[in-house]
């Protein structure tokens, strides 16, 4: 234990440096190694002999240490290990066996330990005292770079690999949710192959991304949704359809491990990409090894729907309190269920034309919705030698969604060679290359061919298979309700045709190279392309659109890194170590797109873009440059002082070229305390670290610095132009910055049983590069201001412990805790709210208000009187509307948490995650459609003698008013969109998240087919929902990875999945 | 410090980094400079487009058309759920040709060699204004569409009186400083008259004349100097003046007949006279009265669909009420809807100002007083025989109407010159509302300034007016967030934002 020797030679000194902040004396501290748990148990015996023998045994129950090597301390080639029984003998050289010797006992797992053994001794008993890991722990921070945990002067959080493989989730983001404090995960309800939203500390841009950067192997991956997120408000199929992100393309199987770098210092040398945080992703590699390692990991899981609307059904399909009778009536009240008492009579028509009896269906999204598979099959091979270690592996995933005709398939291929080409010469290369391929996905948003429309607005006396096949023998969508806007669900199904590939390629090759022993140059680039393709066919013979639509993007993407770094490292004499590292970066992103549109099939039923009666194909084009140098040093004292200093230096292309550069600085220091304060027993360590650092960045999108002027497609012999965007262009355009302060401490207790890490930060975003929702009336609709200044300030907290360990049984868990306080400081002069995204028809707002969380609910209430009776409008006898500025709920919930509990008895394991998010509301579409059309069971007073309305008038003269049965449905309910408050609920809820229940399998009597390891696990996603709020839909039932959150608008509905996961090792 | 040597790496950056950045930030795919004439052509485009005649709003409120169902039949019924439908205008406005006529007239207005460029950007622009505050009222004016050149995000509203004050301004200032003599136009880009400088000014008094005459009700002697000063300048008499945009078949959305276009798309794509998309129909109102006075309009405009096939047979004409709660009717398909040849014709040019506009306005004055030259009869007739005519500049000649049934139609519907002024305006725009279909917007500013034709409000469960035809368009619901003070001021001023406050010329 060289550094509690080092301790205590200058614990005196220690104290004098570090004064005043502790009470305890300096010399009061026990003997270290007690407190380190380490015992030496001598056998007494005295005689001058050469041979050592004695014992290796678990400190924690007393097992043999099989294979720890025993050597003298400053002569490695005198050494042994010990056997299976933990014995060993070291035979000394005479000269060594006349004095005493320092002995070193040391095993993977455990703390080495050393003693000083006398000519005396000839037989020793050494018990291992198992590594409190934290204090060896070394994990990936920026750029790749390694560091002992212990050095870090911010909060990082690791998953690894294992803990995305079982109870997979396709979007590898996804499974964060929930397990690390502080990232808010969420996936959408847009089908499999959708995209993710992680969010880390509160989102950190007014109308920019914030979602963080993720990284693989020290390289950036490009995150984007081809042709842009879906939007809270899509309507049809570009705005409509969630085309699914970057990180959704990575395998988990070749993950090794993912490192969360929540921002701030961690994130600092990323300079103005880490400004929302960094995932780092750490894929596999080989090993060398004998012959090769195959592995072969396979999953099937099933999912269906989870969560069923509570509507009424004591009233069905009519209107006016009548149910239809002919075909006519029926069409037109496909979606009402205001018709009369539901009472089974037989002269009951629908719209499929057909008689049925007048009873409740309650099953309907059951029955239009199918049960969801999934299978991955994943087979990786590695081996190598010590010049050469290689991994390959190939991945297939092929899901159907519970949406029948929706469709998605991954295939990935990945390969990592690292080279050790000489003693200082060493080159890696990993190459992924993936196709995605979707079908139909859903579109979401508004109603125009969402096929989740129909599910869920049907009438409640309607079997929804009777709108099968939602087409008549042309192939003419069949009309099932007053609006030709609500697509028929299986019109959609059999009809649509949405197809998506997308073809990647992530290439990454390095080479680096000991110019000294400890001085390496390192040369990387990397280059992550995508091709991407994306037809979406309205078909002819829709209710809307009879002749069709199409839309279509063609994007090339490509994200390029060119980075060299050197990195030094140097120890001062005993005390201070230094590891340095500087370099420069160049980053190029180009996106070569056109988007393609165009409607009316000339010859009909016949989809292609050469077919159409209007068309166009609008390129568009980014590219955005942007050029770094940085350096950082790593500076201990002593190795329980630490002290890193980052700076970072980026020039922007899409900034005015007199501003486009800022220099972004982080400090950060870590303390171990219980390596210079004598702790009680209980606390293995306690370090405490604080940090501050400035990362910010340039203008998210280029070409906004100047007024341009775009040509307009027009048939005409006379040429069309205008300005080329409703935004306005800023030529003052400067880099914004965030800033960050971490304070925070991290401790293990009761020899490992128990661990604390918390952390506070306060984060605060300025001159936000915002693009400011300005008045049409300005002539633009946005203007690009550097104007924004948001505040995000929080604590994490995790909690992990091991209640119970044995041999044979053991208990581990662990809490993550997260509250994240977002406020909006500033948007722009003169401007204290804007809107960042809204629902369907404008019925309820996300908005940016200063002094508000951000993103916000808005939207309009009922007028009151002071006394709160209902100002009723005496023309529309209807309440009156305030102002659509009322405040109705956060749209992000400020309280995050987790709680993983595992359990493991001999080979089986159990592992449960259970997660909250609390504090947020949301606002559904689908509620307010299902209160105009009277599903609500708050639409069921006055069905019977109609509706009594009481309030007072504008002037205050009391009203009352009777809504008549006939008029229930066209004169009131169908009016109540005009009051959001009515259909914004507490979003808060705590789900059992993931459940696998694991047998690993005893091995031997497969040994013979050459299985060294066999896994079979059942496995559970979104399983439960322990609490929750809104009763008619699931609190998470998001739709689009944007900005805008807060809002249901009738995606497809969350499911619940199970399967079994099967893992082999040959 | 320990940072300092190891900048060395990037050194070579730090002269260099930024070397091509203006190059790889200059958008491919557009031009610093602009083509004056080829926004020009846009802002056309766009203010003939987004208009009140967009969508079945106003032709619903004005009784030509309706649906059975809620969202389509706003217009007609007045549903409270859809009021905030009425803000669209506004907002599709500002950034188009508001936004680009100022453009046009930033890069013009210095150069007294495009004075004839200066003059028509200025027209037109009044022309688009007056759409604008027609509907709403106080609207941004002054500082609109100053985003960009003055940084004015949140514009403030001008009350209407000032903004009538300084277009009527602006035409007179416009109409003469057009200078025949500078052969410097528009030419073709110009989309309505070409670059004829001596029409352009006749299609300015004739505004002056449509904007002068929106006075009568508020200010009539303020109306009086104008409509006289306009009558002096000479407005559009003549068929071959006719301001109109013209349009093609086939090609991208913006070269369509905007009103053809929307109603068809909205509605008529199938032409089967059964499914159409949104439940639209002619109402009843319209088509009884063209049947009833024999008018030769209703084969020209009108079709009911037998056995799948489009029928001009004005005997089986009928148009649907718009009382109809929601529900298709079981005898949709026997009620009239536009025909494809004529009103749905996309590429029938939009007619901006007519002969028959001019006449009917003309009449009116004669009746007031204020035009002595010929009579309020004699105008009165000549507008109904222009507005007969004009079917045939729409239809491409398809549709012509015979003249003998134009004949004996004007001599059934003789100006009853004995009767009381009321009893004539009440026939001059009786035939306004049939004639200058489908203007709907005009019509409906004149419905509001003259109180002609006697619409009969459609009282609708659940609407949002009590039964009564809304006076105005609702401001969109941005503006309450985004230009709160501004907007709240215009409020203050011009009253609650309200489907029946009035504006201040239909005060």
């Amino acid at each position: 234990m060289k550094k509690v020797r080092l301790l205590k030679k200058n614990q005196h000194l220690l104290w004098i440096s570090m004064a005043g902040c502790l009470t305890l004396s300096p010399f009061s501290f026990v003997d270290a190694h007690k407190n380190k748990g380490i015992l030496a148990l001598n056998s007494a015996k005295v005689a001058v002999i050469s041979d050592l023998t004695g014992a290796v045994l678990s400190a924690k129950d007393a097992t043999p240490v099989v294979g720890a090597s025993v050597i003298v301390k400053g002569n490695q080639r005198i050494g042994t290990s010990t056997d299976a029984q933990g014995n060993f003998k070291l035979t000394l050289p005479e000269e060594l066996a006349a004095s005493p010797v320092t002995i070193v006992v040391s095993f993977i797992g455990y703390e080495p330990y050393e003693l000083v053994v006398s000519p005396a001794q000839t037989a020793i008993k050494v018990l291992l005292k198992e590594s409190a890991q934290e204090l060896a722990e070394v994990v990936v921070t920026a750029l790749g770079i390694k560091k002992e945990k212990k050095a870090l002067s911010y909060s990082v959080s690791e998953i690894a690999g294992t803990g995305f493989t079982q109870a997979r989730e396709n979007n590898v983001a996804n499974a964060l949710t929930g397990k690390i404090a502080g990232v808010n995960a969420t996936g959408l309800s847009t089908g499999p192959g959708g995209s993710s939203r992680v969010v880390i500390r509160g989102n950190g841009s007014l109308t920019g991304n914030s979602q963080p950067l993720y990284v693989i192997n020290g390289m950036p991956i490009d995150n984007s949704v081809p042709g842009g997120s879906s939007l809270a408000n899509g309507l049809g199929t570009k705005a409509g359809t969630d085309r699914g992100d970057g990180i959704a393309a990575i395998n988990p199987d070749d993950i090794e491990s993912m490192t969360v770098l929540k921002g701030g210092a961690a994130a600092a040398l990323y300079g103005s990409r880490g400004a929302n945080g960094v995932i780092l992703i750490t894929t596999k590699k080989g090993k060398s090894q004998k012959g090769v390692g195959v592995e072969y990991n396979g999953t099937f899981s099933m999912e269906n729907v989870a969560v069923f609307p509570d509507f009424q059904y004591e009233y069905g399909q009519g209107d006016g309190g009548v149910k239809p009778t002919t075909l006519a009536q029926a069409q037109a009240t496909g979606r009402r269920s205001f018709g009369a008492k539901i009472d089974g009579s037989t002269d009951y028509v629908a719209a499929d034309g057909k008689t049925h009896p007048y009873v409740a269906q309650k099953d309907n999204l059951k029955n239009f919705y199918q049960t969801g598979t999934t299978l991955t099959n994943s087979i990786a091979l590695s081996g190598g030698n010590d010049a050469v270690v290689y991994r390959l592996s190939l991945s297939d995933l092929n899901a159907k969604s519970v949406l029948p005709s929706n469709t998605y398939n991954r295939k990935t291929a990945n390969l990592n060679i690292s080279a050790k080409l000489s003693d200082r010469l060493r080159a890696e290369a990993v190459v992924q290359y993936n196709r995605e391929q979707g079908n139909n996905r859903p579109i979401a948003g508004d109603a125009l061919g969402n096929p989740n429309w129909m599910a869920y607005e049907v009438a409640n006396t309607v079997d929804v298979r009777w709108l099968a096949p939602g087409h008549d023998a042309n192939g003419n969508e069949i009309f099932w309700n007053d609006a030709g806007i609500v697509t028929n669900g299986y019109f959609f199904i059999n009809k649509f045709k949405e197809t998506d590939t997308k073809d990647r390629f992530i290439g990454q090759t390095s080479i680096s190279y000991d110019i000294l022993k400890n001085l390496t140059l390192k040369a990387t680039t990397t280059r992550d392309f995508y091709n991407y393709n994306f037809t979406s066919i309205m078909p002819t013979g829709g209710q809307y659109i009879p002749q069709g639509q199409y839309d279509g993007i063609k994007s090339d993407v490509s994200e390029t890194n060119s980075m060299v770094t050197a990195a030094y490292t140097t120890r001062f004499g005993e005390t201070v170590g230094l590891s340095a590292l500087a370099g420069a970066n160049t980053r190029q992103f180009k996106n070569n797109q056109f988007d393609f549109f165009g409607q009316g099939y000339t010859i009909p039923y016949f989809y292609s873009y050469s077919n159409l009666a209007t068309s166009t194909a609008t390129p568009v084009a980014s590219t955005i440059k942007t050029n770094s140098v940085f350096a950082s040093a790593d500076v201990d004292y002593k190795n329980f002082l630490f002290l890193t200093l980052s700076g970072r230096q980026d020039w922007f292309s899409t900034l005015s070229p007199k501003n486009n550069t800022i220099f972004y600085p982080s400090v950060g220091t870590s303390f171990m305390l219980s390596d210079v304060v004598n702790m009680p027993s209980a606390f293995d360590f306690l370090k405490l670290r604080a940090s501050w650092a400035q990362v910010g960045g340039g203008g998210p999108d280029p070409y906004t610095i100047n007024l341009a002027y775009s040509s307009v497609p027009s048939a005409s012999s006379v040429p069309l132009q205008n300005v080329s965007s409703n935004s306005i262009t800023n030529a003052e355009l400067k880099p914004f910055t965030s800033t960050t302060t971490e304070l925070g401490f991290s401790t293990r207790l009761f020899g490992g049983r128990l661990s604390i890490d918390a952390a506070v930060y306060d984060k605060k975003s300025t001159n936000d590069i915002v693009s400011v929702p300005i008045s049409g009336a300005s002539g633009y609709t946005s203007a690009i201001l550097n104007s924004g200044e948001l505040s995000n300030k929080g604590i994490e907290l995790l909690v992990e412990g091991t209640p119970i360990k044995s041999s044979d049984f053991s208990w581990n868990t662990s809490f993550n805790f997260a509250y994240n306080k977002s406020e909006v400081l500033k948007l722009a002069d003169g401007i204290s709210t804007f809107s960042i995204g809204n629902s369907a028809n404008g019925n309820a707002f996300i908005n940016n208000q200063v002094g508000m969380p951000f993103g916000g609910i808005y939207g309009y209430r009922m007028k009151k009187d002071a006394a709160g009776n209902i100002i009723y409008d005496t023309n529309s006898n209807l309440p009156l509307q305030t102002d659509n500025n009322q405040y109705l709920g956060n749209g992000v919930h400020p309280y995050t948490m987790g709680l993983t509990n595992t359990f493991k008895y001999k080979n089986f394991s159990f592992d449960a995650l259970v997660d909250g998010k609390f504090g947020g509301s949301i606002f559904s579409v689908m509620e307010v459609y299902a209160t105009r059309l009277g599903l609500m069971k708050s639409t069921l007073p006055g069905r019977e003698n109609g509706l009594a309305l009481k309030g007072v008038t504008a002037k205050g003269d009391a009203y009352a008013y009777t809504v008549p049965v006939a008029n229930l449905r066209s004169a009131y309910y169908n009016n109540l969109n005009r009051y959001t408050e009515l259909f914004v609920h507490d979003a808060s809820f705590v789900k059992l998240r993931q459940v696998i229940i694991s047998y690993n399998l005893p091995v031997g009597a497969l040994k013979t087919l050459g299985v060294k390891s066999a896994n079979v696990s059942l496995v559970g996603r979104n399983l439960l929902i322990l609490f929750k709020k809104t009763d008619n839909f699931d609190p998470e039932q998001g739709l689009t990875n944007g900005s805008a959150q807060g809002i249901e608008s009738i995606g497809l509905p969350r499911t619940r999945s199970y399967g079994i996961n099967l893992n082999l090792k040959f | 410090m320990l940072l300092l040597p190891l900048w060395g790496i990037g050194g070579l950056c730090l002269t260099s980094c930024d070397k091509d950045f203006v190059e790889i930030n200059t958008n491919p795919n557009a031009v610093s400079v602009p083509t004056t004439p080829y926004i020009f052509s846009k802002a056309l485009y766009d203010g003939a487009a987004n208009s009140g005649n967009k969508g079945s709003l106003l032709f619903g409120l004005m009784q030509y058309t309706t649906s059975y169902n809620d969202v389509e039949g706003f217009g007609s019924k007045y549903t409270a759920s859809q009021v905030n439908a009425t803000g669209g205008v506004f907002s599709n406005s500002y950034p188009t040709q508001i936004n680009e006529i100022g453009e046009v007239i930033k890069a013009v207005k210095d150069d007294p060699s495009k004075v004839n460029l200066y003059a028509a950007a200025r027209i037109w622009r009044v022309f688009c204004y007056s759409r604008l505050t027609d509907l709403y009222g106080d609207i941004p004016y002054s500082e609109a569409a100053q985003g960009y050149n003055l940084s004015i995000f949140q514009p403030k509203y001008d009350a209407q009186s000032a903004i009538y004050a300084d277009m009527l301004k602006e035409l007179e200032t416009a109409a003469t400083s057009f200078d025949a003599a500078n052969p410097t136009t528009f030419g073709t880009s110009d989309l309505i008259y070409q670059g004829n400088v001596t029409k352009w000014k006749k299609f300015a008094y004739s505004l002056m004349l449509r904007l002068g005459m929106r006075l009568s009700k508020v200010d009539a002697t303020l109306a009086q100097s104008w409509v006289t000063k306009a009558i002096a300048g000479g407005v559009i008499r003549d068929y071959a003046d006719i301001a109109k945009v013209s349009y093609l078949a086939s090609g991208q959305n913006i070269n369509k007949n905007p009103i053809a276009w929307q109603l068809l798309n909205d509605n008529y794509l199938r032409a089967d006279g059964v499914n159409n998309t949104e439940g639209g129909k002619f109402q009843e109102i319209f088509i009884s009265s063209l049947k009833t006075n024999k008018d030769p309009r209703l084969g020209v405009l009108s079709v009911v669909y037998v056995n799948g096939v489009a029928s001009s047979d004005e005997s089986i004409q009928k148009g649907m009420p718009a009382t109809i709660n929601g529900t298709k009717p079981a005898d949709f398909v026997t009620y009239s809807e536009p025909k494809q040849t004529t009103v749905l014709k996309v590429d029938a040019p939009l007619l901006i100002f007519t002969v028959a506009e001019a006449n009917f306005l003309l009449a009116e004055a004669a009746l007031k007083g204020w035009y002595k030259t010929e009579t309020a009869s004699a105008l009165y007739e000549t507008g109904i025989r222009a507005a007969m005519q004009q079917w045939d500049l729409i239809s491409g000649v398809s549709n012509v109407i015979d003249k003998a049934r134009i004949d004996s139609y004007v001599t059934a519907h003789p100006l009853k010159t004995a009767g009381t002024v009321a009893e004539q305006t009440e026939q001059i725009y009786y035939q306004f509302w049939v004639g200058i279909f489908p203007d709907a917007q005009e019509v409906y500013n004149n419905y509001r300034r003259t109180g002609y034709p006697a619409l009969v409000p459609n009282v609708y469960p659940g609407n949002a007016t009590g039964g009564k035809i809304f006076r105005r368009f609702l401001y969109p619901v941005l503006e309450q967030t985004l230009n709160r003070a501004s907007y709240n001021e215009a409020v203050q001023r011009q009253g609650t934002d309200d489907l029946l406050t009035r504006v201040w010329w239909d005060k």
